[in-house]
């Protein structure tokens, strides 16, 4: 679920030998990101639970004078945390989980660049490059898409299917989603790019969902197609009914226009309505 | 499946945990295998997306989601049996009974023969290595088996060359 926003005392966490600011109770990577320190990571999501999936953002924690090693991103920071991000340790587990997602994911843009900026341009695994894979070969099982479509959406569409080295992503039976609202939230949360989704005419194609087409809503004034139909409706039935009407009727960028031309209009005394 | 008998089933499974795993684990057992149009009425009835029930019956092994034959043969490919010759029991099956095995969607090692008499299937060790190789037809294990020995075990179910 979502991630508790109540801030926990200030505590002060170590890392790479350097003091930061903190709340207590917060996850140790979001601290890494805010202050720039580079963690290199995949399966992390704010909007979602801490999940450690990807098992890329590990860093090493020094506890009485030992180390050891722990995923950043279920890491919370605790007064005296103190962490080393780039040990000689760390480096060697990073290379080899980079080799290993170049094998997974060989069509991947990110991957391949972020294993390049580790120094990570081979793999001594074998590439699994499938033909026709509606994920493209930039899949890696992050999971980040299953969880945000039923945790976050509520709609769970999609879902790991089968299992060991054939496990995918996709809809029950590669079959087109009746579930899936087409909001797109897999594709902004997908770390690789990997899913593919297109508004085709009067419809969003979630193409790589087995073709799921979901219908849009038109814009009153401009004709274009603007968001799922479902999907405004249900968040339509939230709203108070000026708003929800205009926004029923019009797209974003038609109902700025209309906003702003009823500003001007106002200060010279008049009103202006859509027709 | 039809209606009655998946309510009949859903009435029997109450308690929340485990609750998914034995309405598929006494569909597949009725049936034989998981129908689509059985889990797509089963999605509805329990207000459980499709999409997980799917993923549970494709994760475990124990359900099919094609039909099967009327018996179904299974022979383990585990490490001891392996080592003692399951490749070539598999291969003197396939001879017999004219099918090709082939790996499914789901990754799932299972071919039915045309007649849907026999279906073939692989398991990963039935725990009964110091027997290897095994094959098991619908829950009748044969131990120490050799290619030469299928004729006579598949003739027990109406097999004949
Ligand atoms: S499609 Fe993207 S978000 Fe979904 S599991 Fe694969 S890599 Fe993760
Ligand atoms: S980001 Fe921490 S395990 Fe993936
Ligand atoms: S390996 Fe076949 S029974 Fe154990």
């Amino acid at each position: 679920m979502i991630q508790q926003k109540i801030p926990g005392k200030p505590v002060t966490v170590t890392i790479n030998g350097k003091k930061y600011r903190a709340n207590e109770g917060e996850i140790l990577l979001s601290v890494a990101i805010r202050e720039k320190i580079e963690i290199p990571h995949l399966c992390f999501e704010a909007s979602l639970d801490p999940y450690g999936a990807c098992r890329l953002c590990m860093v090493e924690v020094v506890r009485k004078g030992k180390r050891e090693m722990a995923t950043s991103c279920t890491l919370r920071a605790a007064d005296g945390l103190e962490v080393l991000t780039d040990t000689p340790e760390i480096e060697k587990h990073r290379s080899i989980l980079f080799e290993l997602y170049l094998a997974e994911a060989p069509k991947s843009d990110v991957i391949r660049d972020m294993a390049a900026h580790y120094g990570v341009t081979r793999t001594r695994f074998l590439k699994r490059i499938e033909q026709g894979d509606p994920l493209g070969n930039k899949c890696v099982l992050c999971g980040l898409c299953v969880r945000a479509c039923s945790e976050i959406m509520g709609a769970g569409a999609i879902n790991f299917i089968n299992r060991g080295p054939y496990t995918v992503v996709n809809t029950p039976y590669y079959a087109p989603s009746r579930d899936c609202f087409g909001c797109g939230a897999c594709v902004r949360v997908c770390p690789t790019n990997a899913i593919e989704m297109e508004d085709v005419g009067a419809d969003r194609v979630m193409k790589s969902w087995s073709d799921t087409r979901v219908p849009l809503s038109q814009c009153e004034c401009c004709g274009r197609y603007y968001a799922p139909r479902e999907l405004s409706a249900s968040v339509l039935a939230r709203l108070d009914t000026p708003l929800k009407e205009e926004i029923a009727r019009l797209c974003p960028e038609c109902r700025g226009k209309q906003l702003a031309q009823n500003e001007i209009l106002a200060g010279r005394g008049g009103r202006a309505t859509h027709g | 499946m039809d209606e009655r008998t998946l309510d009949a089933i859903i009435a029997r499974h109450d308690a929340p945990a485990g609750r998914l795993l034995g309405i598929l684990g006494e569909i597949q057992n009725q049936e034989g295998y998981v129908p689509r149009e059985t889990l797509e009425l089963l999605s509805e009835k329990l207000g459980v997306r499709l999409s997980q029930l799917y993923g549970l019956a494709t994760f475990y092994s124990y359900f099919t989601l094609r039909p099967v034959g009327d018996h179904v043969i299974t022979v383990c490919m585990g490490t001891a049996c392996h080592v003692k010759g399951a490749v070539a029991i598999l291969e003197a099956l396939e001879g017999l009974l004219g099918i090709k095995s082939d790996v499914t969607d789901d990754g799932k090692l299972s071919v039915t023969t045309i007649d849907r008499k026999f279906t073939v299937e692989i398991a990963r060790c039935f725990g009964a290595c110091s027997m290897a190789p095994v094959l098991r037809i619908d829950g009748n294990l044969y131990g120490y088996a050799t290619p030469e020995d299928l004729p006579v075990i598949l003739g027990e179910y109406g097999w004949t060359p």
